[in-house]
């Protein structure tokens, strides 16, 4: 009898404390993920800590290997802001209905940043990309890298389905491309990227893949809840975000900074963010967030392109967007 | 329907079982004392118990028992989520979620802010007119919060529109309550919805898919509601508290930050840095849109009094929520509408099933490869892939070269050479081949691998002083070395093909087999080994017939563990670069946010483990059936 009181007892106590413990939950920190090796203008207002100056609030940075992490950390409540989440992660997300929303778009980038690295013993180029059925190429699946791949695959005529897909994250692939293990390598990362193109070159480079209409961008997405209940400190991240994008623009960022926190030399770093395009919110509403826009478009394309039979495409793909934080 | 009927056989068996044991069980006359092992033989009544309890807590906790006895229950709570939603934001605004008033937690932040900010300009290395003038700064972003908050400022009509918002919430939860609410629809709303409907399908049918458009009258009760409060909320957020006193002071402190701004030099790093840190601050509360306190409490009052009758009008979906949706519930986004929290996570037995069996199917398989099914394979190949080449090279004579006339004679070597290499037409064999037949020929191999190579240099080190003393620097070196540590230099030395992962999982069994063979052989009895010797046993007959029977438990033992850890690092090898086997396709699932599929892979590879750990029992009972009692 004792021991049932005691464990009565103490059972008590820990509901009593998960019940307090969830009910009180005010906002004094935010918590965003970001990328390392993925150099962008706000990395300087993050050092300098411009954005806890802005939100009054402290802003929590938690580095992310790929944006699936990104969303099972916001799933699950450790995450509040993704910034520059790709958009493959968000899509999927979103055809599992997962409560999230695109707020912002964080990058534009041609295939700089992201494409496929093809060995130079493979004798594989442009002209018979279709040799690549059967063999072997390192992807790093359910990413914006995924999405590079399937691009090209299907713009030079060969057939992705058919190709001897395995499963790498990107400094992964590049280590198997230089041993000869997979020839062709799919990655984003300056760095992997790098390390690829030393026994191989570019299948596509990023002005042809430009041309044929490859690019893509990463967006910025937000929980509901979040969105609904800090709505004021969406539109403050925002705005230090737009005004450290306005910064790079007239040339005044600190690269040494930005290198520093994306994990990358300064040369690396500049070589990457000449690639990038941060557009402004004005340009986003003029071009990007319009009904039937780019980023409308990319969605419903993307999701009918990842679509499974249990998640399968929404039909309208404009509700997962949230434009009311940009900045005027 | 069919769940529903499990569930309840499962909990009858359950049930039983525990009845049996109190009323068949208990009652058997044992004469073994405590501490004796036959104590723990039989009681396959709580296998069964075991079993069924897994089974209750899956279904329960997934929700299928949920899905089976209330299939409509998350279409309406999907509607009830709706409303949940749609007042996220204006019960944020009050202490119903939390301790206090936003705005009171907004004040305090910032109060403390700016007394912080005080001490620090004043003890900054600033010359005097500056320094006052930033102070003044912020003792004016003080007085703008103190505008705010006073009621006498507010102005009259602010305080009846927030009035109105309150009326209009009063209405909707009056009506709301009512019988006839929603109001009758247009036919025009009515055709739509009705099409909407016909396309809907049931809860699950397409995996974690809810049907989002309500199906019963509660249903469109809760869904009218969350549209009418998305109006109000919509509404109460468009008020501003713009009193002329708030928006002069605004406008001056603005007017003011700028003058000085301009008139700083650019060597001013310091002043700037402060008087940054003094518009954000300025800025924040400007746009805070503090309301004074007692201003909104005809709002609050009424958001509760809509929260309780919301509550109220769930009824029983309320008992359902808490009691068949345990760890999470329904949550909206918008139109549609998703399982969050246990359910998400954790699928449904039923969806996992035919999951299951759809990806058994060897026409679907996983990412075009089966799960377990065979291919026909030439027997040519067999004997290519087992039969070196360098065979050939072995046999005397030299490789045919080709004659003037171009024609190539084939010798004898050349047929050899033909025959090692599968150069041959030749039958077709089944082959065993999909995800899972990967997987498990990677942990055979890999296991056998470690037997063959580390019993003999197990049992050698445990018996000769040079073997242990040599052998021992390296293997405790790197026995300590968890196996995944070695994953990234796999890669680069083997490649990402199987025998990177074979190789991976021998050195895991390889350690684990010489330090269970070296403990067996060192530990044999020593009286036994005398008494061979004295019947005259030679060296080979004693390792034979002594020391190696007698160190069979230690070395079983060994494989066992060996199975375990085997598995668990096969799966990490697979995540790494991912071609074919259980672990590749838990890894994509997760990717994709397939968690039936997870579940699926980890399910597999408990039956697998317990397959083989069951084999093993049988050797054991098998072999050293001794074992325990000599």
């Amino acid at each position: 009898m004792k021991l049932f009181r005691k464990i009565a007892t103490g059972l008590a106590v820990v509901a009593c404390t998960v019940s307090f413990s969830t009910i009180v939950k005010a906002a004094d920190e935010v918590n965003v993920a970001f990328f390392l090796e993925w150099a962008t203008p706000n990395q300087e207002a993050k050092v300098k800590k411009m954005y806890d100056e802005a939100m009054g609030v402290k802003v929590n940075w938690t580095n992310f290997a790929t944006g699936v992490e990104m969303t099972e950390a916001m799933l699950s409540g450790d995450i509040d802001i993704s910034y520059s989440q790709g958009m493959t992660p968000f899509v999927n997300a979103v055809n599992a209905k997962a409560p999230i929303k695109i707020v912002d778009v964080a990058v534009e980038y041609g295939m700089g940043g992201t494409g496929c690295v093809v060995s130079n013993s493979a004798g594989i180029s442009q002209a018979n990309a279709k040799d690549l059925e059967g063999q072997k190429v390192a992807v790093p699946l359910n990413t914006m890298a995924d999405y590079a791949f399937r691009m090209i695959m299907s713009h030079l005529g060969a057939d992705a389905s058919k190709v001897n897909v395995v499963d790498m994250e990107p400094a992964d692939g590049a280590v198997a491309l230089v041993d000869g293990n997979v020839v062709m390598s799919c990655m984003f990362g300056k760095n992997s990227i790098d390390k690829a193109l030393e026994k191989g070159k570019m299948l596509m480079t990023t002005a042809e893949a430009t041309a044929a209409g490859i690019t893509s961008f990463d967006i910025t997405s937000a929980t509901d809840k979040f969105i609904k209940e800090n709505p004021e400190l969406l539109r403050s991240f925002l705005e230090v975000t737009a005004e450290a994008n306005a910064t790079y623009a007239a040339g005044k960022s600190d690269m040494n900074i930005i290198a520093k926190d994306a994990g990358m030399t300064v040369e690396k770093t500049k070589n990457q963010m000449a690639g990038f395009k941060f557009p402004s919110p004005a340009e986003q509403k003029a071009t990007w967030f319009t009904s039937g826009g780019k980023v409308e478009g990319m969605l419903a394309f993307m999701g009918n392109m990842f679509a499974t039979s249990e998640n399968p495409a929404l039909s309208d793909y404009s509700k997962t967007i949230n434009t009311s934080f940009l900045p005027d | 329907m069919l769940t529903g009927f499990i569930t309840i056989l499962l909990l009858i068996a359950f049930l039983s079982a525990i009845l049996y044991d109190r009323l068949v069980v208990k009652n058997r006359k044992i004469d073994a004392v405590f501490g004796n092992p036959e104590r723990a033989n039989g009681g396959y009544h709580w296998v069964l118990a075991g079993s069924c309890s897994i089974l209750l807590l899956w279904l329960y906790f997934s929700w299928d028992i949920a899905r089976s006895y209330y299939p409509q229950s998350a279409n309406e709570l999907c509607q009830v989520a709706k409303v949940r939603e749609s007042v996220l934001g204006i019960n944020y605004i009050f202490p119903i979620d939390q301790r206090t008033l936003k705005s009171t937690d907004f004040i305090e932040r910032e109060t403390k802010k700016i007394n912080l900010l005080k001490i620090e300009i004043n003890n900054a290395d600033l010359n005097i007119k500056d320094k006052t003038q930033l102070l003044s700064f912020l003792t004016k972003s003080q007085l703008m919060i103190v505008a705010l908050s006073d009621e006498k400022n507010l102005k009259k009509e602010t305080q009846s529109k927030i009035d109105l918002v309150a009326e209009k919430l009063s209405s909707l939860t009056l009506r709301f309550q009512s019988d006839n609410f929603p109001e009758e629809k247009s036919t025009e709303e009515k055709e739509k919805r009705k099409k909407l409907l016909e396309n809907q399908t049931d809860w699950g049918a397409t995996g974690m898919e809810i049907p989002p458009y309500p199906v019963t009258k509660r249903g469109e009760k809760f869904e009218s509601a969350s549209i009418e409060m998305n109006v109000i909320v919509e509404e109460f957020f468009q008020i501003k508290n713009d009193h002329k006193k708030f928006i002069d002071l605004s406008l001056n402190l603005k007017n003011e930050l700028k003058e000085f701004k301009n008139k700083l030099t650019e060597s001013q790093t310091l002043e700037k840095d402060y008087l940054r840190k003094i518009s954000k601050i300025s800025g924040r509360i400007s746009r805070s849109n503090i309301f004074p306190s007692k201003s909104l409490d005809s709002v609050e009052r009424a958001v509760k009094e809509f929260d309780e009758t919301q509550k109220v009008e769930q009824g029983n979906l309320r008992v359902i929520d808490t009691f068949l949706f345990p760890a999470g519930t329904i949550v909206a986004s918008g139109e549609t509408c998703s399982e969050q929290g246990a359910g998400r996570w954790l699928p449904k037995p039923t969806d996992t099933l035919r999951i299951f069996l759809d990806l058994l199917k060897p026409s679907v398989g996983y990412k075009n490869f089966p799960m377990l099914w065979y291919q026909f394979i030439g027997f040519n190949e067999v004997i290519d892939f087992i039969v070196p080449d360098w065979i050939a090279d072995l046999l005397p004579g030299e490789y045919p070269v080709h004659s003037s006339n171009g024609e190539i004679e084939p010798n004898f070597k050349k047929h050899a050479l033909n025959i090692v290499s599968g150069e041959f037409d030749s039958f077709k064999i089944p082959v065993p081949s999909g995800h899972i037949w990967d997987s498990f020929l990677r942990v055979f191999l890999g296991l056998s691998l470690g037997v063959i190579a580390g019993v003999p240099l197990g049992l050698f080190m445990g018996l000769s002083r040079f073997a242990k003393g040599y052998f021992d620097p390296v293997i405790e070196l790197y026995r300590p070395v968890p196996p995944l540590a070695w994953a990234p230099l796999i890669i680069t030395v083997f490649g990402i093909d199987n025998s990177g992962k074979v190789f991976l999982l021998f050195m895991v069994s390889f350690a684990i087999m010489i330090v269970s063979a070296r403990a067996g052989a060192s530990g044999t009895q020593l009286s036994k080994i005398h008494a061979a010797h004295s019947l005259g046993a030679s060296k080979w007959q004693i390792l034979r017939q002594v020391i190696f029977p007698n160190s069979l438990p230690e070395i079983l033992t060994g494989i066992r563990v060996s199975i375990g850890v085997c598995w668990g690092t096969l799966v990490a090898a697979e995540f790494l670069a991912g071609t074919t086997g259980i672990g590749f396709v838990e890894n994509v699932a997760r990717k994709y946010m397939q968690y039936e599929h997870i579940w699926i892979t980890i399910f597999v590879m408990g039956m697998l483990g317990l397959l083989f750990d069951l084999a093993m029992r049988w050797v054991i009972a098998r072999t050293i059936p001794w074992r325990g009692k000599g």
